[in-house]
């Protein structure tokens, strides 16, 4: 695995305040890491940090070997971004937008234009002004953008936002095509946990300009013992004997449990065999949120 | 470099504002010619006793010099005197009748016009991409602000170039029209330095359109300055065209009390009194105004520059 871009040391103050406190982690190839964080947590300002938009404080960003701060204009080739929304020229149109940018780079042919045109299903209104597009057609138009010039990372700063379940939809496919078929490695931002959960492979949790936690969201699969929740006839007798050999807790219609998988098996023929009833049986994975709003303690 | 400043020039000639301006400006050089032609109708011509009139002149004005010849009037009527005893000696006829330089030389006056919607382009250009956020997406490009900067820049001086050359070229072509070629013997006296020299027309007037233009330059340059440092086209544009209208009157007026009015760039931007007339503060050269526009110039630039490139881009 190579590492795309990594964060060192960075740090961010504007006045007084620290906005960016000793920020370091780093993006493997293929992989799609989520930035979450309450708003104000400076998941914007990193991001524009690592795209030159703004000046870092202290610290490096390295993207693909090359320094931000000392080779900007190498480092900043291999990216493509989205920065909040995709803000483009309202009086031309998608095609001549994508012009514009494609002067920027070396060697964009105009077949590559089209083919991403293609890509993100902009064909048909790709003519016409920017000002008459949906807010979803501005999100896709804003994604072939950043694809133009065959980026190794993309940064996105808040895709999703103001996008109806469809649009959110769409750009987690593109997405998912990017980093599967084409070896790309995106940074999103959001704070909209369950989103990120979808999303990413990774995830930092950022507050207040310190970096909390970096969780892998495929650990969850991997835990030995999760918590199952059984919905059943009454235990009547039976009770007595679940708690002392289960260790189980009442809830609603029947009980909760932590077991490993095989134990569920187990105890779901012991209930079969005491002639109860089982109507339900389900996993309880322990959402982001909730592991989220752990580890912030708020 | 090059692909910034296409990519630039297209941004703006697809603007509505642009065709509005472009239009404007054709719709007053019409107008202008058709008001020329028209009194130029029922005006009376002096004919062929020019040398009379002449005479006559000379000698208004040599007792208007006598009795008012002070520090600024004295050297009007030197000028005209020189002229018009050249005149005299090398049997040039004064062109009574309106030839084609005649209405580009009066078209000279559009450059006000110019100076306002170059302006408004370069307090628009940078500012404008702030307002809409699309500098974000400008900005993310293996490409340093200072070329993008630069190609801002010079993409506003080639818009100015266009509309000169709208104004120079299509007068040129009305007036052809309206009176015909010019005369062969057709030439502009200019008096230069204390001497009295001849020049072609469409040359001379060449040269006064670009020396006019010195005062657009330098004002497009403190807008593009104004509008790259505050973010704010409103401000560049407000600010520059108050300049742009009354700078020079102020100035004016300043130079009739005090000598240090010299350093303000509005006495500096009409260089046209180094080629054919007198400055306004006595004392004053080519070189020195050329070395203040210098100055001024280099000042805008460093200020645009220094903020462009250091600037976070939060918004």
């Amino acid at each position: 695995m190579t590492t795309v871009l990594s964060l060192d040391h960075v740090s961010k103050s504007i006045g007084k305040k620290r906005i960016i406190d000793d920020l370091s982690l780093s993006v493997q190839e293929g992989e799609v890491f989520g930035l979450l964080g309450p708003n104000g947590a400076g998941k914007t300002t990193t991001i524009r940090m690592m795209v030159g938009l703004m000046r870092l404080g202290a610290g490096d960003i390295v993207i693909c070997g090359d320094s931000v701060k000392d080779n900007f204009e190498r480092a900043i080739k291999h990216v493509g971004a989205i920065v909040e929304n995709p803000e483009m020229y309202q009086h031309l149109t998608g095609y001549q937008n994508l012009v514009q940018y494609s002067r920027m780079y070396k060697g964009i042919t105009k077949q590559k234009i089209d083919e991403i045109v293609e890509l993100v299903k902009l064909k048909k209104n790709i003519d016409q002004k920017v000002k008459t597009y949906s807010l979803g057609m501005r999100q896709r138009l804003g994604l072939a953008q950043c694809l133009l010039h065959d980026p190794k990372l993309l940064i996105l700063d808040e895709p999703t936002n103001g996008l109806d379940p469809a649009g959110i939809r769409e750009i987690r496919d593109h997405l998912k095509y990017l980093t599967r078929e084409k070896k790309l490695s995106v940074i999103v931002s959001s704070h909209l946990l369950s989103e990120m959960e979808m999303m990413c492979d990774r995830i930092a949790i950022i507050q207040q300009g310190k970096l909390i936690d970096v969780q892998t969201i495929a650990d969850q699969q991997l835990e030995e013992k999760s918590t199952y929740y059984f919905e059943t006839s009454d235990l009547g007798k039976k009770l007595l004997q679940l708690r002392e050999k289960w260790m189980i807790a009442l809830k609603g219609e029947g009980f909760i449990i932590d077991a490993e998988k095989e134990e569920v098996a187990k105890l779901i023929k012991e209930l079969t065999e005491a002639d109860i009833s089982i109507y339900l049986v389900q996993k309880l994975t322990k959402t982001l949120e909730e592991r989220f709003l752990e580890i912030t303690g708020s | 470099m090059f692909n910034l400043i296409r990519n630039e020039w297209e941004k703006i000639l697809k603007k509505k504002s642009t065709f509005v301006m472009i239009g404007l400006l054709i719709l007053a050089i019409i107008a202008l010619s058709g008001i020329l032609k028209y009194v130029d109708n029922n005006d009376e011509s002096t004919g062929d006793e020019w040398q009379a009139d002449i005479q006559q002149q000379i000698e208004t004005d040599r007792e208007n010099m006598e009795e008012y010849g002070g520090r600024q009037l004295g050297t009007y009527y030197q000028r005209n005197l020189a002229i018009n005893e050249y005149r005299l000696e090398h049997e040039i006829s004064p062109s009574v009748e309106s030839n084609v330089w005649t209405l580009v030389d009066e078209a000279k006056m559009l450059t006000s016009f110019i100076g306002l919607f170059t302006i408004v382009v370069a307090a628009g250009i940078v500012a404008g991409e702030f307002s809409t956020g699309t500098i974000k997406l400008l900005l993310i490009r293996p490409m340093s602000r200072t070329k993008i900067l630069l190609s801002k820049y010079l993409t506003v001086i080639l818009f100015s170039l266009l509309l000169l050359a709208i104004v120079y070229g299509l007068s040129s072509i009305i007036g052809v029209i309206l009176y015909g070629f010019p005369p062969d013997d057709a030439v502009h006296l200019a008096y230069q330095n204390g001497e009295v020299v001849e020049r072609s027309q469409g040359l001379q007037l060449i040269i006064t359109y670009l020396l006019y233009s010195i005062d657009i330059l330098m004002l497009t340059t403190m807008a593009f300055m104004i509008s790259a440092v505050f973010r704010n086209s409103s401000l560049a544009i407000g600010l520059s065209m108050f300049l742009l209208f009354v700078g020079n009157t102020v100035a004016n007026l300043l130079a009739m009390q005090f000598d240090w009015a010299k350093y303000l760039l509005f006495l500096n931007t009409d260089l046209t009194v180094y080629f054919d007339g007198m400055p306004t503060i006595e004392g004053m050269t080519l070189t020195f105004s050329i070395i203040m526009l210098t100055l001024y110039f280099l000042i805008f630039h460093a200020l645009a520059f220094f903020f462009f490139k250091r600037r976070d881009v939060a918004a």
